[in-house]
């Protein structure tokens, strides 16, 4: 899975002057909290993608981001089960996997059925339906390494592969989370920081229609905190969506070589 | 699929395409009769190989082999157990084959490949029969501890050959295996030092310097496609769904047959056709 | 060059064999096949209306179902179900009845030994029973290598875990051929002289296994000849059968 030499690996921190508030709200033993990449709080992991991961597929992706690794095949539009009923737009399945090696633990992956639903709620919103009628588009995830922020690494790397497999979308689907931990707001956390989170806020949206897919908070938020997570994840996807959007234009070059 | 344009070039292309897909069988026949195959191979060549060693940070042995555009990702984690009565300084290796839906377009969710189940008996028998791990340097503390070994082998791309890119990547993986250094607490029970705050004096290493295992024959594997007199090595996922005779063998380092596996299919004249396909693969050792 | 077995056999003696046909009565076709205390019980349905799964327009489609003598279904079942199927699937004249499925059931009676030899055996003798077309029949036969280096014909299942190699051949039997003499030549060899299936376990030096290849179709011989006695149809007129 190595990269092609001179694509060095690409952040897409924010660049929110936030700063500023960040020292002085922390309680003391927060001060010296360091994370355990040694990333700043608002620095995102350096984001990898490829696309072309998978030949049998219809189109694929890989992404990487820190320790987390990730495949996504798309399948499609192909004929939908036979059970199913007649819909003049087409259908989306999502499925998202783990290896037996992606935990720390062995064969302790997250819950799965929830990812699935997320990824088809989080996609759903961008795919152009009424362009394959009566026909189903798979959409299937393999975590191969979980390092943290696994779903929001799935789904862009969900919508690069549908890209990939040339379904027709509105947009590129960024996604980006972000963790509360005390007072701060940790981006793109990995596992550690995930297990000793107090809230989370994953943001999915197409940067360039302005639109959020998804939205989804858990734990505990006050507003200006949600406000403040909002600004800081819309600006990680727009940049992230460029960094997608460069690496398909890269596969296409090299393809008309 | 485009109508036939007018330039003369493109309606070609069409046509052999269609022809492909309406006659898949006499499609390869002509290609037979040539002596090469629609990937521009001659029969008896296989795809290009690659291994990565180590693709797997947070596995303790880890392999990646593509053949062709077969990939396999094999990864060992290591727990330790209490051996069993039977054999007390003895560990155990667990081999399970895995074809998530991202590999192929006929397997779904919820309804796992037929092939899986099998390629992962397959996987454990040949394994096993070569003798390549010596189970008794999986012990720790005999009678108490041992480990247990946990080789998981996932498909990521299906293209044809998946045994022989399986146990590739299942081979690799074990010679990239390190044991995680393990010492004894006070509980006198086995526990992983983590490689931080390792070299603690009164916590003595119970497997001193970091140890790989020592694989005493390595098998290799070639399947082949038998269709008629031709003899088609390393086939991809189409030539397997159209011609059906496929036998695998497999030879270990020292030129034992491992195993001769053939389920199946239109008959195959034995000798000559044996033989012939024990040479390519002496080749590839 | 003798090795004494624990049951008194030789090393080419074969254990008692025993076939009996239309044992059940609701099966288009069954049988039961025996080798000592290894038995093995099949049954054939079809052909019948191919299910969409397995929906081949040009060809049928056989399906094997494998039912273990207790517990569930594991990976060496399903192992087994897929060389059964690819081996009947090579004996069977697809092109006769396509979309059709036909159903084989395999119902392990107690295992003692070369059980998957017995379940091909009792298969074909199930299939020949239901008046399945066939190109011909299949012999099956377990060769097992003892440390000494001999061929045991027929293993029980404890000499099975003793010994370091053993090999499930399935030979073809065609004594009787409408096809001109020249086509049944593959590569200048006589069909005879193939194989259909082989199962290896346990490393063997190569010439160990071309050894154990001429045991077994030697052995195939008498099997086959005791395959053809037992199915001769049985009684003509039995046109009741579930239809």
């Amino acid at each position: 899975m190595a990269g092609k030499p001179g694509t060095n690996p690409t952040t897409y921190s924010p660049s929110m002057a936030t700063g500023k508030t960040r020292p002085r709200i922390f309680k003391d033993h927060d001060v010296d909290w360091v994370r355990p990449d040694g990333r700043g709080f608002h620095q995102c992991r350096p984001a990898f993608f490829r696309t072309g991961a998978v030949n049998s597929a219809s189109g694929s992706a890989y992404a990487e981001f820190g320790n987390t690794k990730v495949i996504v095949s798309v399948f499609g539009p192909r004929e939908s089960k036979k059970a199913m009923m007649y819909s003049d737009i087409g259908r989306l399945n999502c499925n998202v996997s783990y290896t037996t090696f992606a935990t720390p633990v062995r064969g302790q992956g997250s819950d799965y059925k929830e990812f699935s639903s997320m990824l088809h709620k989080a996609l759903e919103g961008a795919i152009i339906l009424e362009t394959f009628p009566k026909t189903t588009v798979d959409v299937f995830a393999l975590v191969l390494e979980s390092g943290g922020s696994d779903l929001h690494v799935v789904i862009s790397c969900a919508s690069l592969a549908l890209a990939d497999a040339g379904i027709l979308m509105y947009d590129l689907v960024a996604s980006v989370s972000l963790s509360c931990l005390g007072k701060n707001l940790v981006i793109d956390p990995v596992l550690e920081e995930e297990s000793y989170q107090d809230g989370s806020l994953t943001i999915t949206c197409m940067p360039s229609r302005y639109e959020v897919t998804q939205l989804s908070i858990t734990g505990e938020w006050s507003t200006p905190k949600i406000n403040e997570g909002m600004q800081l994840c819309l600006d990680a996807c727009s940049k992230l969506a460029m960094i997608m959007r460069s690496c398909l234009k890269e596969a296409t070059s090299t393809s008309q070589e | 699929m485009g109508l036939p344009d007018a330039s003369g070039d493109l309606s070609s292309e069409v046509e052999v395409d269609a022809f492909r897909r309406l006659f898949p069988l006499r499609f390869y026949e002509r290609h037979l009769s040539e002596s090469i195959r629609p990937d521009g191979r001659p029969l008896g060549r296989a795809r290009d190989t690659t291994i990565a060693l180590g693709a797997v940070a947070s596995a303790d042995g880890s392999a990646l082999a593509k053949i062709g555009s077969t990939t396999m990702l094999a990864a060992i984690k290591m727990e330790v157990m209490t051996p069993s009565m039977e054999s007390p300084d003895e560990g155990c290796l667990a081999i399970d084959f895995h074809m998530p839906p991202i590999c192929s377009p006929i397997v779904r969710p919820g309804r796992p490949a037929e092939a899986a189940p099998v390629v992962s008996k397959q996987l454990s028998d040949t394994i096993s029969s070569s003798g390549m791990v010596d189970l008794k340097e999986l012990s720790l503390v005999s009678g108490k501890a041992a480990w247990m070994a946990y080789l998981d082998i996932y498909c990521l791309d299906a293209d044809g050959a998946l045994f022989d890119a399986a146990l590739l990547s299942a081979v690799s993986a074990l010679s990239h295996l390190q044991f995680p250094v393990v010492s004894l607490n006070e509980d006198g029970r086995v526990v992983v030092v983590s490689e931080e705050d390792g070299g603690k004096p009164e916590k003595e290493p119970v497997n001193r310097e970091k140890r790989k295992l020592t694989l005493k024959s390595i098998p290799f594997s070639l399947t082949c496609i038998l269709h008629k007199n031709y003899i088609l090595a390393d086939p991809t996922a189409e030539e397997e769904s159209i011609m059906e005779t496929l036998v695998t063998v497999v030879l270990d380092s020292s030129s034992q047959l491992i195993s001769l596996y053939k389920p199946g299919g239109p008959v195959l004249a034995n000798t000559s056709v044996i033989q012939v396909s024990f040479s390519p693969l002496k080749h590839t050792l | 060059m003798e090795i004494d077995r624990v049951d008194g056999r030789t090393a080419n003696q074969l254990r008692p064999l025993a076939c009996s046909r239309n044992i059940l009565n609701r099966a288009h076709g069954s049988a039961s096949w025996s080798q000592g205390d290894t038995k093995v019980l099949a049954a054939v349905y079809g052909p019948k209306v191919g299910t969409k799964k397995n929906e081949n327009p040009e060809k049928a489609c056989i399906e094997v179902i494998w039912k273990p003598k207790t517990g569930q279904i594991g990976k060496p079942e399903k192992e087994y179900e897929m060389i059964v199927k690819r081996t009947l699937q090579s004996i069977c004249v697809l092109t006769i009845n396509p979309n059709t499925t036909t159903s084989v059931i395999v119902q392990v009676v107690n295992d003692d030994g070369s059980l998957l030899p017995c379940a091909i055996n009792a298969a074909c003798a199930a299939l020949v029973d239901a008046g399945i077309p066939l190109k011909h029949l299949a012999v099956a036969i377990c060769c097992c290598l003892a440390d000494s280096g001999c061929v045991l014909l027929d293993p029980t299942k404890l000499e099975e875990q003793k010994t370091k190699a053993f090999a499930y051949l399935v030979f073809p039997n065609l004594t009787l051929s409408i096809l001109p003499e020249g086509s049944l030549k593959v590569e200048g060899e006589p069909v005879e002289q193939a194989i259909i299936t082989s199962v290896t376990q346990g490393a063997m030096s190569v010439d160990d296994y071309l050894h154990c290849l001429e045991r077994g179709r030697a052995a195939s011989a008498k099997m086959s000849a005791f395959l053809r006695r037992s199915l001769p149809p049985q009684n003509p007129s039995d046109s009741s059968r579930a239809g």
